[in-house]
């Protein structure tokens, strides 16, 4: 566990663990636990350890309750809870922090409300339970009368209202919460950080996945670099999404750079061969239009004038790429960020170690690596895209204005991402 | 001046396309400044690339390689030579005949270190610059690290897959940074099956180093592939599981370093390193081989040798191909002697690496 000196010093930033030498307990809260879930990458990290910095790393702390919303066929939690004596699994959110007592009996809660049979509503948003799951575990601490530190697993809630409650809970009982997906803090490749108060005109992550799920991921890339843009985060102005052949239309007039796709695609290593019996070549726009079916775009602006462009290209990439236009720069910024995703590429999915490296580092020092006001922004932001398409399908304006974006903040000056 | 190149190879290399169609390089599609004039195939496989190659990108498929380097006229008629596969011996011939050589690219896989050294010495001799080897050492490394220039290693180790060739040049690429650079190699030894195991319980390689090894994998196998649980390989005991044949490559150094390469088929795919530093820092990485069949790696080689086509130096020296050649022939001749202990008086390869890295990383 990396800890500086600086937050050693400060009394304040420095949970009880740290002087006490003691090992916090966590609780995990789950929709579901199968292989290659998001319950199990990140559940398992806390109980066979992971590889961090050079060796294989255990967390300082205990996993003591398990939360499963729904047992499935394949079913993995019972299995380990039965390899790991020391985790329970309780039949309830409340239990699982109390430990079965009358009282919160844990020192910090993970909660991963991904995958799982739950109901999609009409603008095709999967209503995971987050804010259901929240709100018992804000209950517990409230019933308790102490607080301690929350991690969600990506994006808040896939309702705007809800996740901003959340927030707002958040902030009115004053517990450390954390929460988004592994894009922001894995590998990058090149491992290049944006600097701190760069002047951004434009930003664009080209990437891939669906609506109401990857198109959050893509946010994330945007925002972990823009927010350390010139006066931080500002909040988003309005949103428009584009999809099938207004996309096209939009890519051909140029209403996003073309010059930044482009930077963002050479730092693909998923490119689609464009032509038969080539490998890694470029390609035109007429092969874009071949291989990607349903192109998705969110172009939305920021208060202080930052443009960013969000590109959902299936068919002709399977990864995550950022490029931004810099004021003093005459090339394109540009990186991937990189996960090594099973079971095609690899059999671990390791970008969910630099994830759980900083729910450690919060459980133990009660401070979250980076602020949640990024993904209260991003969870907004999907759900203005996905609101922007559906207004867009029922044959209205698509241009969504989002007074409730306004959502400033001050990133954190040093890196969170995996470069160790 | 547009360069012209000649690709001399065994079978269609895909990093000539590199030279055809382009390139990523820096967050831009890169087209280096010159063109492929003529190719020399020496076996034609089935699905072959180059007639077609040829017709779109105008140049010509020649019968012999001295043709090829000729472009049909009576003098070398190219800037700079692909060579896939070894026909060093033609090659230098036609310098030889012209009173001129140009610049060599080299994969070096598969000759022995006889011809290797001949080819080393050929580029000194007609001094003509020479880049060999293969994208491995040049490729992204996660983490992004180098050791220090003039560090001193107490001990390195390599893992991987495969076959040991690649595995082996990429860990010469980091510890020739070692104190003094390479002073060549005094004597191996390889050993195969439970041997590989005793000689981790013997202390004979450091579990510590193969522990940080596989820390930087990305595709352990056995119980991962069941359930995508994470695994601490070394400690649970599951390696002698998941390898059925593993192989130790034990190679001492003639300044006193000793390093291991671990072939460990069955346990994971992806290549990793560990290296512990005098006074016990380790530094471990991964080098990193993107999907096939975009193998953007490639272009990572692809940047490198278009700088020596274009400076005229080679970003790093042929010898550490040589080295490595040389190396893993005289482990395979340990294997067929009984896995005995074997002096290698013929690999005193010395050199002095690179000042700047040479790795992706931009």
């Amino acid at each position: 566990m990396l800890i500086s000196r600086r937050e050693l010093l400060s009394g304040a930033a420095v949970a009880p663990f740290l002087r006490a030498e003691q090992r916090p307990k966590i609780a995990a809260v789950t929709n579901i636990f199968f292989p290659y879930s998001h319950a199990q990458h990140i559940v398992d990290r806390f109980l066979e350890g992971y590889g961090w910095n050079g060796t294989h790393h255990h967390p300082p702390m205990d996993l003591v309750s398990l939360y499963v919303d729904q047992v499935g066929a394949n079913d993995l939690s019972r299995d380990r809870a039965r390899r790991f004596p020391g985790m329970r699994i309780y039949p309830s959110v409340a239990e699982a922090l109390t430990l079965g007592g009358g009282k919160l009996a844990v020192d910090g809660v993970v909660l991963v409300g991904e995958h799982g049979n739950y109901p999609t509503n009409e603008k095709g948003q999967k209503r995971y339970p987050r804010y259901e799951f929240f709100q018992q575990i804000v209950k517990i601490f409230r019933e308790s009368g102490r607080v301690v530190p929350v991690f969600n697993d990506k994006h808040l809630s896939w309702n705007w209202e809800w996740a901003k409650q959340m927030y707002d809970e958040s902030q009115a009982m004053h517990f450390a919460f954390m929460a988004g997906s592994s894009l922001p803090v894995t590998w990058r490749i090149p491992s290049i950080e944006m600097p701190l108060g760069a002047v951004i005109r434009e930003a664009m992550c080209v990437c891939y996945g669906g609506v109401d799920s990857y198109d959050f991921h893509g946010l994330e890339t945007i925002q972990c670099m823009v927010e350390r843009r010139k006066g931080g985060e500002s909040g988003v102005q309005w949103m428009e999404a584009y999809r099938g052949e207004r996309f096209w239309q939009a890519y051909r007039e140029g209403v996003w750079p073309r010059e930044l796709v482009e930077a963002a695609l050479c730092r693909s290593h998923t490119l689609t061969p464009s032509r038969p019996g080539f490998h890694n070549d470029f390609p035109s726009f007429d092969d874009m239009r071949r291989l990607v079916k349903d192109p998705v775009a969110y172009r939305y602006q920021h208060h202080d004038g930052t443009l960013c462009t969000m590109l959902l290209m299936n068919g002709l990439l399977q990864d995550f790429n950022f490029a931004a236009r810099i004021e003093g720069r005459a090339e394109p910024f540009s990186t991937e960020m990189y996960l090594p995703m099973p079971p095609a590429r690899t059999s671990l999915a390791s970008f969910f170690s630099p994830l759980v490296h900083h729910m450690e580092k919060m459980f133990l020092t009660g401070k979250p690596s980076y602020p949640v006001e990024r993904t209260l922004l991003t969870t907004g932001l999907t759900a203005a895209g996905v609101e922007s398409l559906f207004r867009g399908k029922s044959g209205n304006e698509t241009r969504y204005e989002t007074p409730h974006l306004a959502v400033s903040y001050e990133p954190r000056s040093e890196s969170t991402f995996w470069r160790t | 001046m547009t360069k012209r190149l000649a690709v001399v190879t065994t079978v269609y290399p895909y990093l000539a396309d590199r030279f055809l169609d382009g390139y990523a390089r820096e967050g831009r599609w890169h087209r280096a400044d010159m063109k492929v004039v003529s190719l020399y195939l020496d076996q034609k496989a089935e699905g072959d690339l180059s007639g077609q190659r040829a017709a779109e990108f105008g140049f010509r498929v020649y019968p012999t390689i001295a043709e090829a380097l000729r472009c049909g006229s009576e003098k070398l008629a190219v800037d700079a030579v692909l060579m896939f596969g070894d026909f060093s011996k033609p090659c230098v011939e036609v310098f030889e005949t012209y009173g001129r050589a140009v610049p060599v690219y080299h994969d070096m896989q598969l000759s022995g270190f006889q011809n290797a050294k001949w080819m080393v010495e050929s580029a000194r001799r007609l001094n003509f610059p020479l880049l060999a080897g293969s994208s491995l050492p040049v490729t992204w490394r996660l983490p992004d690290i180098e050791l220090p220039l003039g560090c001193e290693i107490d001990d390195a180790l390599m893992v991987g897959p495969g076959e040991p060739n690649h595995a082996l040049e990429a860990m010469q690429a980091m510890i020739e940074r070692r104190r003094n650079g390479e002073t060549g190699v005094q004597a191996v030894q390889m050993i195969e099956g439970d041997e590989v195991w005793k000689g981790g319980d013997d202390g004979r390689w450091s579990k510590q180093l193969l522990t940080a090894a596989l820390s930087r994998s990305d595709t352990p196998q056995g119980l991962t592939l069941n359930d995508g649980r994470t695994q601490d390989l070394v400690a649970s005991g599951e390696l002698p599981r998941l390898v059925r044949k593993p192989a130790a490559y034990f190679i001492e150094h003639r300044d006193g370093l000793r390093t291991t390469l671990l072939m460990l088929d069955g346990a994971i795919k992806d290549f990793t390193f560990a290296a512990r530093l005098k006074g016990g820092d380790i530094l471990s990485t991964q080098f990193l081989l993107t999907p096939e069949p975009e193998a953007t790696y490639s272009a990572c080689l692809a940047g490198k040798i278009e700088e020596m086509f274009v400076t005229g130096k080679a970003p790093y020296p042929a010898e550490r191909a040589l080295i490595v050649t040389g190396t893993l022939e005289s482990c395979l001749g340990s294997r067929s002697q009984g896995s005995h202990r074997m002096e290698t008086p013929h690999l005193s390869v010395k050199y002095q690496p690179p000042l700047n890295s040479q790795h992706c990383r931009s």
